[in-house]
């Protein structure tokens, strides 16, 4: 069983869970940039939660199937067709052998998920089948998808029973995001001026913007480095004040390390939405103490288990 | 809830940096390799990652509380060091220095008050070790930088950086082994593969690895190339 690309959009990749334990060798996270909408997509088509799927960044793909197969669309908001005929997110769908998917580009977020019954069946490198773009990783021979590409789907392990995600379970992607954040370990070089706008700015998301991480534009912050400060890790969702006094939020494919200081941290309850910022999105950063980051991160365990029982391997 | 007065028992060096993230401060380098070594065989972290002066965990907040990560930590922390290990490894690292390969050669000469050549002389003139791996895979953070090579880390990080491309910063050379954004300012290029997810061991330097750099001309870095091209 395989799909082919027929047109394969600004960058598709095959995306996964993470690499997890090897950030020591400078080994990044990588993995689905929104794990949360992989996890749903792949819900949908009885798959586990984290098995590999296709993530298109802005979208505009187009995918034929070349065998009878269930998929599912999730993530960015975008129209989406089969042969034609209008297709439904978040929706277990079905199509033919020699059936045509076509992705338009996204309207609001970044990625769109598509996931199929099975799932892509792509080598894993370093623990994880998801691609690393920078070191051609994983994935499709560690690369972003090209026209003519056939990518293997493997055997279904049966259908669930539920059709589509119940509404209370469909994550709003929007223009306008709020982050939960922490302080970071040099939070303190901020003068006091940048520690009072940190938490009260409203943020625009810059042109540069990748899996590697996203300019936060809108205010400048004077850090007491000099560019001196010693290369110190940093993961998905830390956000560091380089020099020039841009904030910049790394996010799945962040670097090992870092020699910006690091000023605050994504709660790990929100990491999930960096994977559908896109240029010119709106971002607020709201301030939390640790222990309520863990409190709400809990609650929200609780709340998305009734749908997702393994979500705490999701976010 | 966590007191006031356990608070204050807890080893100062630690600071809490998220939700799921500890951070330790130390001194030495190599005081931050063995403890992230230690810390990550003992089971207890998903991540533990040495920076240059500092330590970094990673554990799971969903079913632990951060005062039991705080306190775990910080009795790891009080534990004794582990024995270094034996003479590490030496690497021949070469290098084509200027041009196209270290666009930011010329600037930082300058900024030095250093000729070209004495650049290049002071940069291969001594042994250097391996402090750590990062920033993306392979990356090499090269401590042992003469005093007189001290320039700061570009303002504005490039976009791209080649693979094989050496900077300066901060008091190390740093090697980038793909190609991705950087913000080291650039003296050259080796030309060997420091990553390769093809072979068991993808990674070419290791940490605590000892290195010499050879200055290298064009055609023997396109010979090399060539050479490992074909092996």
């Amino acid at each position: 069983m395989t799909l082919t690309v027929i047109k394969p959009g600004l960058q598709t990749t095959i995306q996964a869970g993470p690499r997890v334990g090897m950030r020591h060798l400078g080994v990044p996270a990588s993995g689905a940039a929104d794990a949360l909408s992989l996890a749903l997509g792949n819900r949908l088509v009885g798959n586990k939660l984290l098995a590999p799927a296709m993530e298109a960044t802005m979208a505009g793909v187009s995918v034929r199937f070349d065998s009878d197969t269930s998929f599912a669309l999730t993530g960015a908001q975008a129209s989406a067709d089969l042969n034609g005929r209008e297709l439904a997110f978040h929706t277990t769908l079905a199509a033919r052998a020699g059936d045509e998917l076509h992705v338009g580009l996204a309207r609001t977020g970044a990625r769109v998920y598509i996931a199929v019954a099975g799932g892509f069946v792509v080598d894993e490198i370093l623990g994880s089948a998801s691609t690393y773009l920078p070191a051609a990783l994983g994935g499709h021979e560690g690369r972003a998808l090209r026209e003519g590409d056939r990518i293997a789907v493997g055997q279904s392990s049966g259908m669930p029973t539920e059709h589509e995600t119940p509404a209370e379970f469909r994550p709003p992607v929007s223009r306008t995001w709020a982050l939960r954040a922490c302080r970071a370990s040099e939070f303190a070089l901020l003068d006091d001026n940048g520690k009072d706008r940190l938490f009260d700015t409203n943020y625009t998301i810059g042109q540069r913007a990748d899996r590697m991480g996203m300019q936060l534009e809108g205010a400048s912050f004077n850090v007491s480095s000099q560019g001196r400060m010693a290369s110190a890790p940093v993961f998905p969702g830390t956000i560091q004040c380089p020099e020039d006094g841009r904030l910049f939020i790394l996010s799945a494919d962040a670097q090992t390390t870092g020699g910006y200081p690091r000023v605050a941290q994504v709660a790990r309850a929100d990491r999930h939405m960096l994977g559908q910022l896109r240029p010119g999105d709106h971002v607020r950063l709201l301030w939390r103490d640790t222990r309520s980051a863990t409190d709400e991160l809990r609650a929200k365990h609780d709340y998305w288990r009734e749908w997702l029982p393994d979500i705490a391997q999701v976010v | 809830m966590r007191s006031r007065s356990s608070r204050e028992t807890l080893d100062t060096r630690i600071l809490v940096c998220g939700d799921d993230l500890l951070s330790v401060s130390l001194d030495d380098i190599r005081a931050c390799q063995e403890l992230a070594d230690r810390l990550r065989d003992s089971g207890d972290w998903l991540e533990s990652v040495a920076g240059i002066d500092s330590v970094m965990v990673q554990f799971d907040s969903a079913t632990i509380d951060i005062d039991l990560a705080t306190k775990r930590l910080d009795e790891e922390l009080r534990q004794a060091p582990d024995a270094p290990d034996t003479e590490p490894e030496l690497a021949e690292v070469p290098i084509c220095y200027g041009g196209e390969f270290g666009p930011d050669l010329g600037d930082i000469c300058e900024q030095l008050d250093l000729t070209r050549d004495e650049f290049v002389a002071l940069h291969v003139g001594r042994e250097y070790r391996v402090d750590m791996l990062g920033f993306t895979p392979g990356f090499a953070y090269v401590g042992g930088l003469d005093d007189a090579l001290n320039v700061p880390r570009r303002k504005q990080p490039r976009v791209r950086v080649e693979a094989g491309s050496v900077g300066i910063a901060d008091g190390r050379s740093g090697i980038y082994a793909l190609a991705g954004p950087g913000g080291w300012p650039l003296i050259g290029r080796t030309p060997l593969k420091l990553f390769d997810a093809s072979e068991a061991d993808p990674f070419r330097l290791h940490a605590g690895m000892r290195i010499r750099f050879q200055p290298v001309d064009r055609d023997e870095f396109d010979t090399i190339v060539e050479t490992i091209a074909q092996s």
